[in-house]
């Protein structure tokens, strides 16, 4: 069953989309576009002071004990902005798979420093083009971990990274510190997503998880992160058309609003319907987490996310003409944004192949 | 179980037990007339069993249940395939009009318990030649005539009208003023001397809709339902009357696990079409466009519970979810290839994919032209600019045809 936001749910709503509103800056933002290695400080120390990093950890380990529904409702926010850093997402996935490891010094260790904002975590998962490849070329073993992960968000600063691995021919979950870790930055066109290339070359490790077991728990971890994602998305492609709105109601030509065309109005309309789907399914998503239809449920949400942020950035420029292809505009931050978000967590092609697989069972 | 819970089950049993009288295949291979006659045998049912007028006043026959009541029986009906569409404007849109607002409350009483038991069934007299989109640019005339009116014009795709015993009209009573302005709603005997309804058949080869001659109808002035050219406004509350009705992400066509049966039994060039990216990329976008719809059906159903007023986004289901049952359909002839050239004029487009091919595009048409939600959306929900509307403000009769 899909939810309706209670009082205090909507007041988190409104409070970050206030606070975030007040403190993110165009200019600061597109700067950082132009700077490989740095990110949004002023959104994380935000976020840390504002206690979103710890929204949905326990309270036992030092968090609020809320859970996906509230932190999507923040990722949203941050969204709407283009405000955030990666840590947002990775830090939750990551948490979640320790707790789920049971290991307890190591949720002990970190999932305080996680809550607080103090400490920060990857999770690489993806190798080449492939999110959750299911035989997965780095390798654990002996407590040390080899093999290279591509574009890893959050990495460039992350202090710990969860590494999707093979272990004795099956895949694994370790975690890694990536202090001594090379870590290549990707001079990217989002940069504030502290891309990296890590290489890990007997890296001492843990084994967190081994076998079926890690595979469920890396499947239920992404999903879990790709419905934060998807929330961040709604934010974005919901703001872009109201951007979008507003500028087609001011801007005249031919003697009228732009707006008053039906090419021009239309393609915000759309918008509407696209923007409305995804908040639908991202709300249920948030709604079914651990429930069996959680996956599912997911990849619907991140696929509607993505195709309404990608659409919404692609007509809003469009409906701005020149201005919206501008550098100081930073509508481009949205452009960028949409397809970094599309990318993290897992491209479209994947999570149509999971979805088909949920529903009409794995394809042999 | 909560109450609604409760409430939901109850009614799946009740379809339940009727569908062996009612079901797909009580009406396999009926006439027009048997199958007409089954649909009324299942609104009496319905009323005899208190699943007519769910949500309306129990003085005229209603249960005094709230709309989220009549929406979660829609839905469980729907899903039943039952033969409840006679009545789908009758009792979602005319009826209610006549309760609310005709002048002889003692007759009201009378037809709307006629239409409750399926006695009688009420057509929607609005769309016309010269448009459906523009219904404030209706022509047929309503001229006054002694203590009454007379009714001459024409109307077009009225749906059922061949078998509606009443309907209420739009007309014009004054060209000379502008056209929202000179309009006027009336209730009219479909029997009545100088009415002629002629079906029309359609491109699926069904016959539901109709073109509607009146030629001098008289009407007395009881049968008014509008202030004299205050019709324009009661025809737009009408429409917010009975805003609550269940909805269909198939957009009225075939369910996706019956796509997802035919990809698992069909190859696309030696391999199975279940591995085929294009396959799967479309049920993977079907999925969560229709799993996105039913979630904010689900919310609005618990805001209404929670005695809140549900968001407009209810209104996008039509335009997103018949477009996309149009092009899945497609998708399934192409993979059906030759196969899927065979034609069953009975077919229902719930579970046949060319019935459903064949009468998509009414669906786009029907009850609000895609672009004209498109315009709704874009102008009452989102307060972009109306269109450029070189009618307004200008007498009907000078408006250049």
């Amino acid at each position: 069953m899909s939810i309706v936001y209670d009082e205090a749910q909507q007041a988190i709503a409104s409070e970050s989309r206030r606070i975030l509103d007040a403190r993110m800056e165009s200019a600061r933002l597109l700067a950082l576009l132009e700077r490989t290695g740095e990110f949004d400080r002023v959104f994380w120390s935000t976020a840390v002071e504002q206690g979103w990093t710890a929204l949905a950890f326990p309270e036992e380990h030092g968090g609020l004990g809320l859970g996906l529904v509230e932190l999507g409702i923040v990722a949203q926010a941050t969204g709407a902005a283009t405000a955030g850093a990666p840590f947002q997402t990775s830090n939750y996935g990551a948490g979640h798979i320790l707790l789920a490891s049971g290991q307890a010094d190591l949720v002990g260790q970190w999932l305080p420093r996680l809550a607080s904002g103090e400490a920060t975590a990857a999770v690489a998962f993806a190798e080449g083009n492939a999110p959750l490849p299911p035989r997965p070329g780095c390798a654990f073993a002996g407590g040390r971990l080899a093999g290279a992960k591509p574009g890893v968000a959050s990495a460039l600063a992350a202090d710990i990274a969860v590494v999707w691995c093979l272990h004795e021919g099956r895949p694994a979950l370790a975690l890694a510190e990536l202090a001594g870790v090379s870590r290549r930055a990707v001079d990217s066109f989002d940069n504030g997503r502290l891309y990296a290339d890590l290489g890990f070359d007997g890296t001492q490790a843990r084994l967190l998880v081994a076998g079926e077991a890690a595979s469920e728990l890396a499947r239920d971890a992404l999903a879990r992160m790709a419905v934060v994602t998807a929330h961040e998305q709604l934010g974005g492609a919901e703001a872009l058309m109201f951007i979008a709105r507003d500028y087609a109601n001011t801007r005249r030509a031919f003697g009228q609003p732009i707006g008053a065309f039906q090419s021009v109005k239309h393609r915000i309309a759309e918008l509407y319907t696209l923007v409305e789907i995804a908040r639908a399914n991202c709300i249920h998503a948030a709604s079914r987490e651990g429930r069996p239809d959680f996956l599912s449920a997911a990849a619907a949400a991140r696929l509607s996310a993505t195709e309404a942020y990608d659409t919404a950035a692609r007509d809003t420029v469009q409906i701005h003409g020149g201005i919206g292809v501008t550098w100081e505009g930073g509508l481009h931050l949205h452009m960028r944004r949409a397809r970094s978000l599309a990318i993290e967590q897992g491209n479209a092609l994947f999570w149509e192949d999971l979805l088909v697989d949920e529903l009409a069972g794995a394809a042999a | 179980m909560n109450d609604l819970d409760a409430y939901r089950a109850a009614a799946r049993d009740w379809l339940r037990s009727q569908l062996p009288a009612f079901g797909r295949e009580a009406q396999a291979g009926l006439s027009e007339l048997d199958h007409l006659a089954l649909g009324k045998r299942y609104q009496r049912a319905k009323f005899d069993a208190g699943y007519a007028g769910i949500n309306w006043d129990p003085e005229f026959g209603g249960q005094g249940l709230s709309p989220l009541h009549k929406v979660i029986f829609e839905q469980e009906e729907m899903a039943c395939g039952m033969p409840s569409g006679y009545y789908g404007v009758s009792l979602g849109i005319s009826v209610p009009v006549v309760m609310k607002f005709a002048q002889d409350r003692a007759w009201a009483k009378e037809r709307v318990l006629a239409a409750l038991k399926g006695d009688e069934i009420w057509c929607q007299l609005f769309s016309e030649p010269s448009g459906g989109s523009d219904l404030a640019g209706a022509r047929t005339k309503a001229e006054p005539d002694g203590n009454g009116w007379k009714l001459n014009g024409q109307k077009l795709w009225t749906t059922y009208a061949q078998f509606s015993d009443y309907g209420v009209i739009l007309a014009r009573n004054d060209p000379t003023v502008p056209k929202h302005k000179g309009l006027t709603f009336f209730w009219l005997d479909m029997h009545a001397p100088g009415v002629t309804v002629r079906p029309i058949k359609l491109a699926a080869g069904d016959n539901h809709v109709n073109e509607v001659f009146f030629d001098d109808v008289k009407l007395t002035d009881g049968q008014r339902l509008s202030p004299v050219g205050g019709g324009f406004g009661t025809a737009m509350a009408t429409l917010m009357i009975e805003r609550y009705s269940a909805s269909d992400p198939a957009g009225f066509g075939p369910a996706l696990d019956l796509f997802i049966d035919l990809a698992r039994n069909s190859e696309v060039n030696g391999r199975p079409a279940i591995e085929d990216g294009r396959i799967r990329s479309a049920i993977a976008r079907t999925y969560a466009m229709r799993s996105g719809l039913e979630a904010i059906t689900t919310r609005a159903m618990r805001m209404m519970a929670a005695g809140m007023e549900p968001g407009p986004e209810g209104s996008l289901n039509k335009l997103v979810s018949v477009r996309s049952r149009q092009k899945l359909s497609e998708l399934a002839i192409d993979l059906m290839g030759n196969v899927g050239l065979a034609w069953d004029v009975h077919a229902s487009g719930k579970d046949d994919w060319v019935a459903s091919w064949l009468a998509a595009p009414t669906g786009r048409i029907a009850g609000g032209a895609d672009e004209m939600l498109l315009n709704t959306i874009a102008e009452r929900i989102l307060g972009l600019p109306q269109d450029h509307r070189p009618d307004k403000g200008v007498p009907f009769n000078q408006i250049p045809a």
